[in-house]
């Protein structure tokens, strides 16, 4: 954990200092770059010192090799001198050994010292007889040989027969005696040969072959102009028993370090560049890295925020693990919010938190959410707290996976909505207790979207009134119109808001038709609603008032009856104050005369006007009587009459009068004539309106009496015409039926017969007119009920 | 004091017969007659005043129902002829009406003096005979 979080620490320190980084890297692939060279060269140096070793040795060897082949030749020269000191078959024998060892150009035995045996002679004449020690340089040398008994190699010097060569003394003893030499000379070039020292790469090496000089004690250098060696690589090899040293010098040491030093510079230059690059790049990435620091500082804000918000929330977060169904977390207000501590939510599982009622949608929900079917729910649901309280939360519940991905986790936000359900419980509860109100109220409450131009509202009511279904009204949008009955239609529309825009509270009353085709009366009352000073709503109840209609109907028949009845009675009693008073205001009148007189014959003319009063009263009383006999007589009998029968019964009885005024009939009764009437009425009134209608005859003509019977409306009507004087009705409109109203001065006029005429027929629930023009005659016309 | 003509316009012959009986004895009325109905006084009325304007009645005492022409209906034919009619007629309802409408119908006509309900009696008829005087 620790190196981890220290790792990305230091890299972002170099990161945050490119220069540094610049030089830092430059440095380090210089010093790389500088072992690289090092090392190489090192390599290179230990392969040429080995190769120049494995030269050198090698020369050395060929030369040491010749050297001892030589010794070895003298050796065999020596062994050739027999006893005499003679070396036998000199020429053969060296000519054989010359042949197996070529380096040696020529081979002397020289007894004493002296050159005496020479193979081949041809050349070397001038060696001959020449004492060896007496050499000025080798004397030393040669003593030295002779002392030591070791072959000693003079030379390099200049060959009498040409060239350079080297000389090989090997001192032979005769009984321990110094004898002689037997000596082999080589020619430099010969033994140079031998070496090999010409096939080594002259670009690389170069090689000496140095002697000291044995007067000098001097190095001299053969083959080349040095004086000294001032080089520091070299080689150099005694040759033993001389005083030669070959060298082995390293050329051009330059051109074979140049690619490492090419390499080294190279190395040095690309490191500087990446060094700058680097800079470079890592300035370019600082603007960045601010720019991502500054976004890590949010961040890490928003996180501490985002923990706060975890921690601190009022609604309760808990992160839960969508395969296992775990609680990963939850923050305090999910805690407290169930009551238990985070571990026992942990404990408990979401199953045992969630209300038994609603474990089921729970799961289906969350199966949904894993199977990507839904990528986020909310629900209400509830929990059970640890007290053992139902509480009611909104769940929102998001998936913390992308949609391709596997599920993982998945947040779940819970807010207590317990008081907001206990309120909406409540409303409902108010709503519903409204609503049965609303129900209850003995008509159709409505209400009506003027905006929408839909019923939005119709309580159960409708079903009672109409018939028809809350919901079959809502659903059909032109419901109300079309039940209403076709005679209001117009009307209604015309009051009702669909038509009338004033949006003024009114009440109006039409019928509509119920679903079995009832027509009904309702009384709606409307009212609107106002928002902002614009009528939204119209609201209003529509009220059975067919019962009520029916009793108004009832009402205002009976109020007619009544009137009728009042009208009557009015006459009744004018007729009694006017009647009855005229005969008693006459009575106490003849009384006070009577009082008065003392004449005899003025009191018995006085009784005979008194008795005159009496009769008059006592006819008045016999009208009055007929009269509210009529109008008691409430059990009338009703029955189908033969009408062409009664006119003929009433003709019989007026036989007299139609004789005497030579009165014709006219009856248009039709086949049935039957009529619904009282017998005695009827036969009453056809006598009334026939003896009336020959007694009112026209003075010039002979009267003609029709009667008629026939429909009209439903009802049966009687109509009786003569072409008798006629009445004035303009003036006497109101009189024609009213009680001891005359019209004429004919005496048998008494007003009585219309006034119980019309009596008759009002208490059979029918109606009498009158249409009359004078001198043309009068038209009666009698409906039934 | 000059004798008055006064005329009775009624259609009970009872009561015609009563009234005749007072005005004799009276004393005060110079001329009487009787009519059965207002259009026969009307027509009498029209007559007088082309022919007879010196014997036009001082009183008439009328009554409302009657056949053919009414109490009503023959104040209106007085306001039709008024014009002509250069002495101030008093006229009286005399009716065995009781009923106020009538009473107060009477009192919208200026024509009409007073109304005076059955049975008509002597001091009546002096107090009309003293307010036609004044």
């Amino acid at each position: 954990m620790n190196s981890k979080k220290k790792w990305p620490n230091f890299i972002s320190w170099f990161l945050e200092r490119p220069k540094k980084t610049g030089y830092i890297l430059s440095l380090i692939l210089n010093v790389l770059v500088i072992l690289i060279c090092f090392q190489r060269y090192h390599m290179l140096k230990e392969d040429q010192e080995s190769e120049m070793n494995a030269v050198s040795e090698k020369i050395y060897g060929n030369i040491e090799q010749s050297i001892k082949n030589c010794q070895a030749t003298l050796v065999l020269l020596a062994f050739t001198i027999n006893d005499n000191g003679i070396p036998q078959n000199f020429d053969k024998v060296s000519k054989e050994l010359i042949k197996t060892n070529p380096i040696i150009s020529a081979l002397q035995v020289d007894p004493g010292g002296i050159i005496k045996y020479i193979y081949p002679m041809q050349g070397n004449e001038e060696a001959l007889n020449l004492n060896i020690l007496d050499s000025k340089y080798h004397k030393k040398a040669i003593y030295n040989s002779i002392k030591t008994k070791k072959i000693y190699f003079a030379g390099p010097l200049k060959l009498k027969q040409g060239g350079m060569g080297i000389l090989g003394w090997l001192p032979v003893y005769k009984d321990n005696k110094f004898w002689g030499f037997t000596t082999a000379i080589i020619k430099l070039e010969n033994l140079l040969k031998a070496s090999e020292s010409n096939l080594i790469d002259s670009t690389k090496y170069e090689f000496l072959f140095s002697n000291i000089h044995p007067k000098t004690n001097q190095e001299e250098f053969y083959f080349s102009t040095r004086k000294k060696i001032k080089d520091t690589n070299y080689i150099s090899k005694k040759i033993p028993n001389s005083n030669w040293t070959i060298y082995l010098i390293e050329k051009n040491r330059a051109d074979i370090y140049l690619p490492i030093l090419i390499f080294g510079t190279l190395g040095l230059i690309v490191s500087i560049l990446v060094g700058l690059l680097t800079m470079r790049l890592l300035n370019t990435p600082e603007k960045l890295n601010l720019l991502l620091k500054d976004q890590e500082t949010k961040l890490l804000k928003n996180e501490l925020k985002f923990k706060t918000i975890f921690e601190q929330a009022t609604i309760g977060f808990a992160i839960i693990d969508a395969c296992t169904n775990n609680f990963r977390e939850a923050n305090n207000k999910y805690c407290a919010m169930l009551e238990y501590t985070f571990e026992e939510i942990k404990e408990k599982g979401i199953a045992n938190l969630t209300h038994p009622d609603d474990i089921e949608s729970s799961l289906l929900n969350l199966k949904n959410l894993e199977e990507g079917k839904v990528r986020e729910y909310s629900s209400e649901k509830r929990y059970i707290t640890k007290s053992g309280k139902t509480i009611w939360v909104n769940l929102n519940v998001s998936p913390l996976w992308e949609n391709h991905e596997k599920p993982t986790t998945y947040i779940a936000f819970i807010k207590d909505i317990t008081q907001k359900k206990e309120s909406e419980a409540l409303i409902e509860k108010s709503q519903s207790q409204f609503k049965s109100l609303i129900d209850t109220i003995d008509g159709i409450v409505w209400e009506y979207n003027i905006e929408t131009s839909s019923s939005t509202f119709i309580s159960k009511k409708v079903e009672d009134i109409l018939g028809y279904t809350a919901e079959e009204y809502i659903e059909n949008p032109t419901f109300w119109e079309d039940h209403i009955y076709s005679e209001d239609r117009e009307f209604a529309l015309r009051m009702s808001t669909i038509v009338n825009k004033k949006y003024t509270n009114h009440d109006y009353e039409y019928r509509m038709v119920t679903k079995k085709g009832k027509i009904i009366w309702i009384r709606d009352i409307v009212n609107f609603v106002y928002e902002n000073g614009k009528a939204v709503m119209s609201r209003g109840i529509m009220i059975d008032i067919t019962v009520m209609k029916e009793a108004e109907k009832d009402l205002s028949n009976s109020f007619h009856l009544v009137s009728e009845q009042n009208k009557r009675l009015l006459n009744f009693s004018y007729i009694i104050s006017h009647n009855l008073r005229s005969h008693t205001s006459n009575i106490e009148s003849i009384i006070s005369l009577i009082d008065n007189t003392d004449s005899e014959e003025e009191r018995n003319e006085m009784m005979k006007l008194l008795k005159s009063v009496s009769n008059s009263l006592n006819e008045t009383m016999n009208h009055l009587n007929e009269v509210v006999n009529i109008n008691t007589n409430i059990s009338l009998v009703i029955e189908p009459l033969n009408l062409s029968q009664y006119i003929n019964k009433v003709k019989e009885v007026l036989s007299e009068q139609i004789k005497l005024s030579e009165a014709t009939f006219i009856i248009e009764v039709g086949e049935t004539n039957l009529v619904n009437y009282n017998s005695a009425y009827l036969e009453s009134i056809l006598y009334n309106l026939i003896s009336n209608a020959i007694r009112y005859k026209h003075p010039e003509r002979k009267p003609i009496i029709t009667i008629k019977l026939y429909k009209k409306r439903n009802k049966d009507v009687i109509e009786i015409s003569d072409n008798g004087i006629g009445i004035d009705l303009e003036k006497n409109s109101d009189k024609i039926f009213g009680m001891y109203k005359t019209f004429s001065n004919n005496p048998d006029a008494r007003g009585i017969g219309l006034f119980i005429t019309k009596n008759q027929i009002d208490s059979m629930g029918g109606t009498i007119t009158a249409e009359s023009t004078p001198n043309i005659g009068t038209t009666f016309k009698i409906y039934t009920k | 004091m000059k004798k008055k003509i006064i005329w009775v316009i009624d259609d009970d012959i009872i009561y015609q017969t009563i009234i005749n009986k007072l005005i004799q004895k009276m004393e005060v009325f110079s001329n009487y007659s009787s009519f059965m109905n207002g259009k026969d006084a009307i027509i009498s009325l029209t007559n007088k005043l082309e022919e007879d304007s010196n014997n036009l009645p001082d009183i008439i005492l009328l009554d409302i129902n009657m056949p053919v022409m009414d109490g009503w209906e023959f104040i209106e034919e007085i306001k039709k002829i008024k014009s002509k009619i250069k002495k101030h007629i008093q006229i009286y309802i005399v009716s065995s009406s009781i009923a106020i409408e009538d009473k107060d119908k009477s009192k919208t006509y200026a024509e009409i003096m007073g109304y005076i309900p059955k049975p008509i009696s002597v001091n009546d008829l002096i107090s009309i005979v003293s307010n036609d005087n004044n």
